[in-house]
């Protein structure tokens, strides 16, 4: 009778376990949009390769455009062959089972409003592990409504900062000579005078 | 016979459920293994991306600069040789490659100065401050156009045209004030240091009232 009590509560107790386990198999979900890169390899490859390309080295045949603007804007006007993916959405679902789609073959090329806005998802995406990305380093612009892509050089300075603080302490130096100003000559209009007739008779 | 089977199986019940316990824990060694994350969630990291909070204007950092607030520190994240050239006062040098040396995380892993990045645009700040806020670092900023911006809001402030409002000419003087707090010097400003001196208080004028003398009376009609 205690042997059968026994048997009773080991196989009651090894049956919960096995369906604990199953239970916790079956469950067990993936993680979403995981990282394949920590900061310290991403920071590496961002500053020994170049992951900039222009609009002329563009292989259209062998690339896929992303446009990471928004919907309306995408809908205003895009590169041709583009598709619009925003940037607070590159993490759904269904934009992920696209880029998925993608990450072995063609390079995928982001491009935005200007470089800086492509920023951001481009080093998202790159820490997610897609490695064949690529930034295309475009401004666009919009003239009486079409689109207007311009080069655009990244991190370039647009002057030399001390030279000109310097060059403007080097001006203050010299005295100021006030530029007189000409008064304009002048004009003589000459206005021809009738000249007076001799009274001529009336009726 | 049937009995017997059962009771042939029976003893060996206990091997029978150690070997079921043992297949699982095998199971469980095959399960994927996953890498463990660094820093937070890709999806809390889009979502600081997206929000454009992190942006600081120049005019605002001038003004900190000049009212000395002690509250933030300025990295700049060029070469060393366009940090040498020219960067903005008490600025600290850590090139974007050397970003997390040994040296460097002193100051950028901690909660007590804001931390504010920058570069000649903001490009490399902005790859800077994405993944400095992915390790978690706190109170991370960056500096909206970056030094292009700088000079041409602060170090060489764009005259408004006549037809502008008063609000544009108000920033005008205060962005020129500034440029000149920051070393710069326009020519005007050498005449309008002269002209207050010569402004000293003229001396006192002593004005005679001549006195009318008193005539003798005249006479009248």
């Amino acid at each position: 009778m205690k042997e059968l009590e026994k048997i009773k509560r080991i196989s009651i107790a090894s049956t919960l376990f096995i369906l604990a386990v199953l239970i916790g198999v079956l469950t067990f979900e993936r993680p979403k949009n995981m990282y394949a890169f920590n900061t310290e390899n991403t920071l590496e490859t961002l500053t020994t390769t170049s992951y900039l390309i222009s609009m002329d080295e563009l292989d259209k045949n062998n690339s896929v455009l992303i446009d990471v603007r928004s919907q309306y804007e995408y809908e205003k006007g895009h590169l041709e062959n583009a598709i619009n993916m925003a940037l607070p959405e590159i993490l759904t679902e269904e934009n992920q089972l696209i880029l998925n789609d993608l990450k072995d073959g063609k390079t995928m090329v982001v491009y935005g409003k200007n470089v800086q806005e492509a920023n951001m998802p481009f080093l998202m995406l790159y820490q997610l592990g897609f490695t064949n990305i690529k930034l295309l380093s475009v401004k666009l612009d919009y003239l009486q409504n079409k689109l207007i892509v311009s080069k655009e050089e990244v991190e370039k300075p647009v002057s030399n900062i001390q030279d000109f603080i310097n060059e403007s302490v080097k001006n203050s130096k010299k005295p100021i000579v006030l530029e007189k100003v000409k008064a304009e000559p002048k004009r003589v209009i000459t206005v021809q005078k009738k000249k007076k007739k001799p009274v001529e008779g009336g009726c | 016979m049937d009995k017997k089977k059962i009771a042939r199986v029976t003893s060996f019940r206990y091997q029978i459920l150690a070997l079921i316990f043992i297949l699982l824990a095998g199971g469980l060694v095959l399960l994927p293994k996953y890498q463990k994350q660094e820093g937070i969630k890709s999806e809390a990291l889009l979502s600081h991306a997206t929000s454009p909070e992190r942006y600081i204007s120049t005019d605002q950092i001038a003004n900190k600069i000049i009212n000395k607030d002690p509250s933030f520190i300025l990295i700049d994240v060029r070469e060393e040789e366009s940090f040498k050239n020219y960067s903005l006062p008490n600025a600290i040098n850590i090139p974007l490659a050397k970003l997390f040396d040994e040296e460097s995380l002193p100051y950028l892993n901690q909660s007590q100065f804001d931390v504010v990045f920058f570069s000649n645009d903001h490009f490399y700040a902005d790859q800077a401050w994405m993944l400095c806020n992915r390790r978690g670092f706190k109170n991370l900023r960056v500096l909206n156009g970056g030094l292009n911006t700088w000079f041409t809001t602060i170090i060489n402030p764009e005259k408004p045209s006549q037809d502008m409002p008063a609000e544009a000419f108000e920033l005008y003087a205060t962005r020129k004030a500034s440029s000149m707090y920051f070393g710069v010097f326009y020519p005007d400003q050498q005449a309008v240091a002269e002209e207050s001196i010569s402004n000293t208080p003229a001396p006192k004028k002593v004005i005679t009232v001549q006195k009318k003398k008193k005539k003798p009376v005249e006479g009248g009609c």
